[in-house]
C-alpha cells in the first residue's frame, strides 16, 4: 500500500470510529430525543478543544455474536478537552454500539481518562447512556465496573466528579455517579434504578413506570439521589458549565476568582424587613441568600430534594463560597433524616475543595416523631455535626432568627469550631423555644397557679424577654458581633477575606469515622 | 352522641362528640365501601381550648376513607396542627395557591397548590392534629 493509501486508510477509519454504531443508530438516538456521545462532548467543551484518545479500541470478546456486533471505539467516547478554558477529562457511552453496554474494553478506557484526570488534576466528567453490563463479556464487564467504581472512590476528593445521566443507568452501573460528587438528570429521557419495573412487577408486584421509579424529577426530588434535573440535553450541559465555573480544578487549587461588579460595601435595605414580627410566621430564605451573594447569583444545588434545607454555591468579592442554609418556608426549616444527609454531603463537598463554607441559620430544632426517630435521626443528625467539625476550610454562620438546641450546634455553631458567627439582632439563640422552656422551667408553678393559662404565658413571655436574644451568647462569645441585617455583605465579605489564609491541622489518622 | 373530658392545661372540658353523618357528599364517587367506621375518636387536647363545648368538632381522622378523592393528594409534610384552610371544595387554584396553613414547630407552615386544578375534597377541619403523610386536600388537576 502506497503512503498515501495508508494515509486515507487511516481517515476512513477514523471516519468510521466517529460514526459509532452506524446512521441508522444515530437516526433512532435522535428519534428518542438524545443527541449521540460525540454530540454531547462538543457541546460540553470549548470549540475545537475535544482531543479523542482511544477511538481505536475494540472488544476482545469472540463469545456468542460479539465479533459481528463490534465496534471502534466498544461504545464510549473517551479524551479530553477545555470547558470555559480549563482542562476537563470527559467519557461518553455512545448508546448506538451494543446499547452503549459496558464491557471490558469500555470500561479500560474510562478507567485510564480516570486515570489521567487524577494525575492531571482535572475534572472528571462521565456522560451515561448505556444498558448496563454487556451480557456477553461476563465477569470482564463486571471487573470493569469495579474497577471505575475502585477509581471513583480514590477520586473522591481529590478531583471534582461529575456524572450526567442522559439515558438509562442501571443495575450495578448507577454506583459510579452514586460515588461521584454530582449527578445531572434530563427529563423523560434519562433513568437510574437499580432493578428496573418489569423485575419489580415479577418480585412485589407493584406496577411502576420508568419515570416514575427513576426518573430525573423522582431522583431529585424523593430519593435525593441526584443533584441537577434539566429539561434537555442543551440545559444540562449549560448547567454543568455553570457548576464547573464555581467548583476548582483539584483538591490542591482554589476556585476561580471572578472579576465581580458587585460592590461588596453594598448595603441591602431588604434584609432588615425581611424577617416578620412575628416569630412564628415563614419567609424566604432564598430571597436572603440570592440579596447577599455577589449579582444575585446563585447556584442552588438539590433544589427539590428536603426543602427545608438550602444548599448551593455563590461568591462575594468574586470567591465562590458554599451556602448552607435553613428554610424556614419548608416544613418550618426543621432538620431531619434527608436535610441533615443533604447538608453533610455538600460540607464534606467544600472542605474537601478548599470552598469557604457560609451557613444562614433559622432552625427550631431536629424534627420530632416516631418515624424521624425510627429512619434514624440521630445517626442522619450526627452526620452534620461531624461534618461541620471536621472541616477545617473557613466557617462563617450567620444566625437570622430561631438557633434552638441541639440544632443550634449542629448548624456551624461556634463550639464546632465556626472561625464567624454573626447573629442579627432578631436572633433567638436558646437551649428551646420559649414555649417548651417556660412549660419545662415552670410546670410546677403553673399546675398551682389559679390561672395557669395566664400565668403560662406570662412565663413564655419572660423567658422570650430574657433568653430568646442574641446577646446572651454574644456575651460569652458564641456569636462574634450582632449586625445590622442590611450590613451581612459588607460583614461576610470582611471575615472571608480575613479567613483567605486560615490554616489548621487535624491530627494526622488514616481517616475518620463518619456516622452513615 | 359520645361524651369526652379533655384536660388543657389542668382545665377540665366536657366534650361532646357527634359523627356528622355525609360530610363530604360532594361527587358521588363510589359508594361508602366501609360500613360506619367506629367512632372516630376526636382530634386530641390540640383544639382551642375555651370555646370547646359550642360545636362538636368534626371528625379529624376519619374522613380520609370515604371522601371522593381527586387525583392529586397533598399531604400532610410534617406533623402538626391545621390553623387555618384557605380553600373551599370545588374551588379554582392555580400552582403555589395556599391551601391550608399547618403550625408545626411553632411555624406557620403554608401548604400550597402542586399544580393548576380544583379541589375535590378536603380531607381535615380547623384545628386538626395530622401526622406527616396524612391526606389533607385532594385536587383535580
Amino acid at each position: 500500500m502506497a503512503t498515501m493509501d495508508k494515509i486515507n486508510d487511516l481517515y476512513a477509519r477514523k471516519q468510521k470510529a466517529a460514526l459509532g454504531g452506524g446512521e441508522d443508530r444515530i437516526k433512532k438516538q435522535h428519534e428518542s430525543g438524545k443527541k449521540t456521545a460525540r454530540e454531547r462532548i462538543q457541546m460540553l467543551m470549548d470549540p475545537n478543544s475535544f482531543v479523542e484518545i482511544d477511538a481505536f479500541v475494540e472488544t476482545r470478546s469472540t463469545e456468542f455474536d460479539m465479533p459481528k456486533k463490534k465496534a471502534l471505539g466498544d461504545g464510549v467516547v473517551t479524551g479530553y478537552g477545555t470547558v470555559n478554558g480549563r482542562l476537563v477529562f470527559v467519557a461518553s457511552q455512545d448508546f448506538t454500539v451494543i446499547g452503549g453496554s459496558l464491557g471490558e474494553m469500555h470500561a479500560k478506557k474510562i478507567t485510564k481518562v480516570m486515570d489521567m484526570a487524577m494525575k492531571m488534576g482535572a475534572p472528571f466528567i462521565s456522560i451515561n447512556d448505556s444498558g448496563g453490563a454487556r451480557i456477553e463479556e461476563g465477569i470482564d464487564a463486571l471487573s470493569g465496573f469495579g474497577e471505575i467504581f475502585y477509581r471513583n472512590t480514590i477520586a473522591s476528593g481529590v478531583i471534582p466528579q461529575i456524572s450526567v445521566i442522559m439515558g438509562p443507568c442501571a443495575g450495578g452501573a448507577v454506583y459510579s455517579p452514586a460515588i461521584t460528587d454530582f449527578i445531572f438528570m434530563v427529563e423523560k429521557t434519562s433513568q437510574m434504578f437499580i432493578t428496573g419495573p418489569q423485575v419489580i412487577k415479577a418480585v412485589t408486584g407493584e406496577d411502576v413506570t420508568f419515570e416514575q421509579l427513576g426518573g430525573a424529577e423522582t431522583h431529585n426530588s424523593l430519593s435525593g439521589v441526584a443533584h441537577f434535573k434539566s429539561a434537555t440535553e442543551e440545559e444540562c450541559i449549560r448547567d454543568i458549565k455553570r457548576l464547573l465555573s464555581f467548583i476548582p480544578d483539584n483538591n490542591l487549587s482554589d476556585s476561580e476568582l471572578v472579576n465581580t461588579s458587585d460592590d461588596v460595601n453594598r448595603v441591602i435595605a431588604e434584609l432588615n424587613t425581611i424577617v416578620p414580627d412575628d416569630a412564628n410566621k415563614p419567609y424566604n430564605m432564598k430571597q436572603v441568600i440570592t440579596s447577599v451573594v455577589d449579582n444575585n447569583d446563585f447556584l442552588e444545588i438539590q433544589e427539590g430534594f428536603a426543602r427545608n434545607i438550602i444548599i448551593g454555591f455563590g461568591r462575594i468579592n468574586g470567591r465562590t463560597i458554599g451556602i448552607i442554609a435553613n428554610q424556614p418556608q419548608v416544613n418550618a426549616g426543621v432538620l431531619d433524616v434527608d436535610s441533615s444527609d443533604k447538608a453533610a454531603r455538600f460540607v464534606r463537598f467544600c472542605d474537601a475543595f478548599n470552598i469557604p463554607v457560609v451557613t444562614f441559620t433559622d432552625v427550631p430544632g431536629y424534627l420530632p416523631g416516631v418515624e424521624q426517630e425510627h429512619s434514624g435521626i440521630i445517626r442522619h443528625g450526627a452526620k452534620l455535626l461531624y461534618a461541620f467539625s471536621e472541616a477545617t476550610v473557613p466557617k462563617i454562620n450567620v444566625i437570622i432568627r430561631k438557633a434552638y438546641g441541639g440544632a443550634y450546634i449542629a448548624m456551624n455553631s461556634k463550639h464546632l469550631g465556626a472561625d464567624m458567627v454573626f447573629a442579627w439582632p432578631t436572633a433567638e439563640i436558646a437551649v428551646m423555644g420559649p414555649d417548651g422552656a417556660a412549660n419545662i422551667i415552670f410546670r410546677k408553678d403553673i399546675a398551682n397557679s389559679d390561672d395557669p393559662v395566664n400565668f403560662r404565658a406570662e412565663k413564655i413571655q419572660e423567658y422570650r424577654d430574657k433568653f430568646s436574644n442574641p446577646y446572651i451568647a454574644a456575651a460569652r462569645g458564641y456569636v462574634n458581633d450582632v449586625i445590622e441585617p442590611a450590613k451581612t455583605r459588607i460583614h461576610l465579605a470582611a471575615a472571608l477575606e480575613m479567613l483567605t489564609s486560615k490554616r489548621e491541622t487535624r491530627p494526622s489518622k488514616k481517616h475518620g469515622n463518619i456516622p452513615l | 352522641m359520645r361524651k369526652f373530658l379533655i384536660n388543657v392545661n389542668g382545665n377540665q372540658y366536657e366534650v361532646e362528640v357527634e359523627e356528622v353523618g355525609a360530610v363530604h357528599t360532594a361527587a358521588p364517587v363510589a359508594p361508602v365501601a366501609a360500613p360506619a367506621a367506629p367512632a372516630p375518636t376526636p382530634a386530641p387536647a390540640a383544639a382551642p381550648a375555651p370555646a370547646l363545648k359550642t360545636e362538636a368538632p368534626k371528625p379529624a381522622a376519619a374522613p380520609a376513607a370515604s371522601a371522593p378523592a381527586g387525583a392529586v393528594k397533598v399531604n400532610a409534610p410534617i406533623p402538626g396542627t391545621i390553623l387555618d384552610i384557605k380553600v373551599n371544595q370545588g374551588d379554582q387554584v392555580k400552582c403555589g395557591d395556599i391551601l391550608l396553613i399547618l403550625e408545626a414547630m411553632k411555624m406557620e407552615n403554608e401548604i400550597l397548590a402542586p399544580q393548576d386544578g380544583t379541589i375535590a375534597s378536603i380531607h381535615v377541619s380547623k384545628g386538626s392534629s395530622v401526622n406527616s403523610g396524612d391526606l389533607l386536600v385532594s385536587m383535580n388537576g
